[in-house]
């Protein structure tokens, strides 16, 4: 699983609406595996990407390489969008396990497969 | 004169226990089938279906897209400029996808773990057909409009009740038990099949047969009528919903548990046997065979997108349809 998709899960446990995001990495392994840089995808994650919460992640698991706050002329920057890629696609988390900071729900990781199915009085 | 593989033939859908609530059905008679039957599942599909690969390819570049029951992931690398995450309910198929090298996670069609209005897009192909009622196949249709922007595409396919092909559907049963032959010709890689050992099926209802699943022998399982014939597979194989194929596909094998395991195959003498032989291991899937006109009632319910598109392609109906404002 790589970062950018731990930058679109939530908790999604019956009733856990509120603070369900993002989900809180723990006991991780990671990976740094190439891969070829998109520009038309990187601007479109843009708009989409939860940057605050990403950059939090990112420092949990040692990864200093995002500036706090995203460039103004982000789309166009391309040290910024290298940077970026750098870490959302090229970074996998091969194991671990993430935590719902609301309900506490823990989600594993095993060879990079996160398993999000929820008990039945979960759903 | 016609060869109607019998294998082919359906049954009406009936479950083991009148009180089984839809959950358990679709655990029973989809979820531990794809589990079981993953690894020969997974080598007769490869082959994308033109209408998918359209909607796909014709996706502007960098679009984000979901494929909500991506099974082992063939429609996740057909347009390299997407990025596409995969999900299943099987995490057997979800360990083949992933071993491919596609973004992939286990997870619920009914309980997407996605951010909402997050995807561009997203494909749901072969799956809503899966679901016991028509209001979880209404519920499965909203979860995936959730996870979609406004005015995100999502394609939709589902089993025809009209179908013409090689099987003969009663067209006054809906819902339907379809079987999955394993191939029985035993191919001696019996190196591989420890390590890749289904997982996630209970280990009380496991029953392990040494059923070497090579794709070449069996014309039960060639849905897509693509099969690779090179594409072999052999794996260490569990039972459930077993039955015997010259018999009913009702409840002969019910017993105590849910997933109850009764043979009739002799592994021993599985590489000599003819493949047409009844004592092949057959697994019923459920399927709702969707008529004319009863998707887009179905996406209409929802309320929430509109129908672009929609057509009949290969024994299936589909539509592309818009996520609506509100």
């Amino acid at each position: 699983m790589r970062l950018i998709t731990h930058n679109m899960l939530q908790c999604h446990v019956k009733g856990c609406n509120a603070n369900n995001f993002p989900l809180e990495l723990q006991e991780v392994v990671l990976e740094q595996e190439e891969a070829e840089l998109n520009e038309d995808f990187l601007r479109n994650m843009l708009g989409k990407i939860e940057y605050e919460a990403l950059v939090a992640t990112c420092l949990k698991l040692d990864i200093n390489d995002l500036p706090a706050a995203m460039p103004a002329d982000a789309a166009y920057n391309d040290e910024f969008l290298q940077i970026l890629h750098r870490v959302i696609l090229e970074t996998h988390i091969k194991s671990g396990k993430m935590v719902c900071p609301n309900c506490q729900h823990i989600y594993a990781i095993r060879d990079g497969i996160p398993n999000m199915l929820l008990a039945e009085h979960e759903v | 004169m016609s060869h109607k593989n019998p294998l082919h033939i359906p049954s009406p859908f009936q479950a083991n226990e009148p009180d089984m609530t839809p959950e358990q059905k679709e655990q029973q008679y989809v979820h531990s089938v794809y589990q079981v039957i993953a690894p020969h599942f997974s080598a007769t599909r490869y082959k994308p279906w033109p209408v998918v690969e359209e909607f796909l390819t014709t996706m502007p570049a960098g679009y984000i897209g979901a494929d909500v029951g991506c099974g082992n992931g063939k429609y996740i690398g057909v347009n390299p400029n997407l990025f596409m995450v995969g999900s299943d309910r099987s995490s057997n198929l979800i360990s083949i996808c992933g071993e491919r090298g596609h973004e992939a996670m286990v997870a619920d069609g009914l309980a997407l773990p996605y951010r909402s209005g997050f995807f561009d897009f997203a494909i749901s192909i072969a799956v809503i057909h899966h679901f016991i009622s028509p209001e979880r196949r209404v519920a499965a249709i909203e979860e995936i409009l959730r996870v979609v922007r406004v005015q995100g595409r999502v394609l939709i396919f589902v089993w025809a009740l009209e179908q013409t092909g090689k099987r003969d559907f009663d067209k006054d049963v809906q819902d339907v038990f379809v079987p999955w032959a394993m191939p029985k010709k035993a191919e001696p890689k019996k190196e591989k099949s420890a390590k890749s050992r289904p997982q996630g099926v209970k280990k009380k209802d496991r029953k392990a047969v040494e059923a070497a699943a090579a794709a070449s022998s069996s014309s039960s399982a060639t849905e897509d009528q693509t099969l690779d014939q090179k594409e072999v597979i052999s794996e260490n194989m569990e039972k459930l919903t077993l039955q015997d194929t010259t018999t009913t596909t009702t409840n002969e094998s019910s017993s105590s548990s849910a997933t109850a395991s009764t043979s009739m195959s002799d592994p021993t003498s599985s590489e000599t046997a003819d493949p047409a032989a009844p004592a092949a291991p057959v697994y019923n899937r459920y399927y709702h065979l969707f008529q004319k006109g009863e998707l887009e009632e179905l996406v209409s319910r929802t309320n929430k997108a509109t129908i672009v598109q929609q057509g009949y392609d290969r024994d299936n109906w589909w539509c592309i349809v818009e996520k609506a404002q509100n």
